[in-house]
């Protein structure tokens, strides 16, 4: 299979100024992702994950180097275009949830498509397949000060997965779950890298998470350290 | 917009007192302006009905050295009323004092028709007196010389040719008028008995014009139209509504004030979800149009909440009016005791648009700093 990688960094440096100075939180980093992986950027804290991550969702832009993704250089483009990237093709998933206050769950998973062209049908049917996937379907009109953190985390994977991205970035999704939950959204999430052929890509250092991964891309002080796929060790 | 309106009323929605707080403020500024205004409104056209039927008529022809204000050309002011001129009512201006309990006090005698119909003064009260000086005055000057109707009070005046004469007024009749200029410091008389006082006999100082007045090109004589006599007193209402302007100015201000801050607060407070909007894929201008329309919001909710409290109560007061406060019926100008309020289209919709305008530029105003943040220190709820 010789299919073009979905995300593709290439000597990527990123700096970050501090203090008048420069801290390079990023060593010259180079590594792809193809479609459909189920991976993990690992690493103690401060080692570079988020930033990482930040960059592949066109979040942030490298100091340095190339990062393609979806065949777009995330530096060439603009604010529109970089929106437009993640509202089709990427979701986030985030360490505290990040979900709207103000809205119900059913609204908090609809967002990402009231941004795109759809009529009220399909955005009901899309909003109430993706909760059925993580198994909140009776929950559409709660708010979400009344979810568990379990429950939030689920309706942020709903509210990432909606849209059908070919991307899924999650940072530290597992940090603030028990491990019942965890094991629980990891689940889900693994089930719908299968169904839907969703390229997923976490940042971790939670031991229950990379028992999930198939690759696990380890990072110390900003720079790769190893490419462990499938227990084959790539070394760097 | 749709999309932005919607979330914009979720998130106020969502900010319980504070959006209830703004909105109160706001609508007192919606309801203030258009109460002020509108008292000014009703005064203005009441001043003008007022005037024309008291003082202006159709306008007024005035003596060219003749100068309403200025009690120094009344002197000189006046001359032989213009024949064949058709449509005017003589009106012949003198000074005298008079010694009402014995104080001295100046004041001007005004000679008009008792027959004439123009003005609503009521002279032909004159004409059924037996008194040998019969006069009228109005409600001001009967207060301030603490004259009656009935009473008797010493006058002395001197003829065309300087000498001193002295007599008894009659005051047959004390008018009540909302034209200040007619009462203050004036006597009214009927014009023949004038002449006979002063010896200026078919001479008058101006005419009040009526429908069948035809300007002519007099050499003595200048004509002031009713447009320009009202002008003089538009000008002064006018004055009046920017003097008043800033009470409202400032409470709104004040309101203003309160959103802006809200604004400044909630982008602060509102980091993550800032962040999370451009996560999803929202671009950077969408967000600051919805903190906007969130801004200018306020304005809107301000006007559904102070037409619902200000409607009925600017129907009461077209009901029974606005009382003026004694103190304000001394001014110069025409004013009733009882204003009853104006609300044109013009005023209404320019005060809607004057706050939706103003509340959504200081929602903005702060809004456009979204668009220098950066997501990354957004989603992690950093100040920056
Ligand atoms: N905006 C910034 N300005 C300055 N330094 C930054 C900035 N963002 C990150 N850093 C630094 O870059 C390094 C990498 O940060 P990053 O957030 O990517 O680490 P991480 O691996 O995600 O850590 P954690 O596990 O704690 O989330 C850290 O040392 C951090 O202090
Ligand atoms: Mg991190």
């Amino acid at each position: 299979m010789a299919e073009k990688p979905i995300i593709s960094i290439e000597k990527v440096i990123k700096n970050y100024p501090v203090g008048g100075k420069e801290f390079r939180a990023l060593k010259d980093i180079t590594l792809s992702i193809n479609k459909g992986e189920f991976a993990g950027i690992v690493g103690p804290s401060g080692s570079g994950k988020t930033t990482l991550l930040n960059i592949i969702g066109s979040l942030d832009v490298p100091t340095q180097g190339e990062a393609h993704v979806l065949d777009k250089n995330i530096a060439e483009l603009s604010h529109n275009e970089a929106a437009k990237l993640r509202n089709y093709n990427i979701g986030f998933i985030f360490q505290v949830f990040n979900l709207l206050p103000v809205y119900t769950v059913f609204e908090n998973v609809e967002f990402a498509l009231l941004l795109q062209k759809n009529t009220v049908e399909q955005r009901r049917k899309a909003v109430y397949d993706a909760l059925e996937w993580v198994g909140l379907q009776d929950h559409a009109n709660k708010r979400p000060d009344k979810l568990s953190g379990g429950e939030s985390q689920r309706v942020a994977i709903a509210r990432a997965m909606v849209k059908r991205p070919k991307i899924l970035l999650a940072d530290e999704p597992t940090a603030n779950l028990d491990s019942e939950n965890a094991h629980g959204i990891l689940k889900t999430m693994k089930m719908l890298n299968k169904e839907l052929q969703t390229t997923f890509l976490f940042s971790t250092h939670d031991e229950k998470v990379m028992g999930y991964l198939d690759r696990t891309i380890h990072l110390r002080d900003g720079a790769l350290e190893k490419d462990i796929i499938e227990n084959k060790t790539t070394s760097v | 917009m749709k999309l932005a309106l919607k979330l914009a009323f979720k998130n106020l929605w969502g900010a319980g007192t504070r959006t209830v707080l703004n909105v109160l403020v706001l609508s007192f500024s919606f309801v203030i302006i258009i109460l002020l205004n509108s008292i000014m409104d009703g005064w203005d056209q009441q001043a003008q009905k007022d005037s024309i039927v008291w003082e202006f008529g159709e306008g007024h022809l005035l003596h060219k050295q003749y100068d309403p204000l200025d009690s120094f050309t009344i002197l000189d002011g006046h001359g032989p009323i213009p024949k064949n001129q058709l449509g005017i009512t003589p009106i012949l201006v003198y000074q005298a004092t008079i010694y009402p309990q014995g104080r001295m006090k100046g004041i001007v005698l005004k000679g008009i028709d008792s027959n004439q119909t123009i003005l609503e003064l009521p002279i032909e009260k004159v004409k059924t007196s037996e008194a040998k000086f019969p006069v009228i005055i109005g409600k001001r000057l009967a207060e301030s010389a603490k004259l009656n109707k009935g009473d008797e009070v010493q006058i002395r005046w001197r003829d065309k040719n300087g000498t001193y004469d002295a007599n008894t007024l009659t005051i047959v009749d004390v008018f009540d008028s909302n034209v200040p200029n007619i009462d203050n410091g004036q006597i009214w008389m009927d014009i023949k008995t004038l002449w006979k006082m002063t010896d200026l006999n078919q001479e008058a100082s101006f005419f009040v014009a009526d429908k069948n007045y035809k300007a002519e090109a007099l050499p003595l004589w200048r004509f002031k139209s009713q447009e320009a006599l009202l002008k003089q007193l538009k000008d002064l209402i006018n004055q009046k509504k920017t003097g008043q302007a800033i009470i409202y100015l400032l409470l709104m201000a004040i309101a203003l004030l309160a959103v802006f801050d809200t604004q400044i607060l909630s982008i602060f407070r509102r980091q993550k979800e800032i962040g999370t909007y451009i996560a999803l894929g929202m671009t950077r201008s969408r967000v600051v149009r919805l903190f906007t329309i969130e801004g200018s919001m306020y304005s809107i909710l301000a006007l559904i909440v102070g037409s619902i409290y200000g409607i009925p109560f600017f129907m009461y007061l077209a009901q029974v009016g606005f009382a003026v406060p004694p103190a304000d019926q001394k001014m110069g100008i025409a004013i009733a005791e009882v204003i009853f309020p104006i609300y044109g289209i013009k005023l209404v919709l320019s005060t809607i648009l004057l706050v939706v305008i103003s509340a959504t530029i200081v929602s903005y105003l702060p809004a456009r700093k979204i668009a220098k943040l950066n997501p990354v220190l957004a989603l992690k709820g950093k100040q920056q």
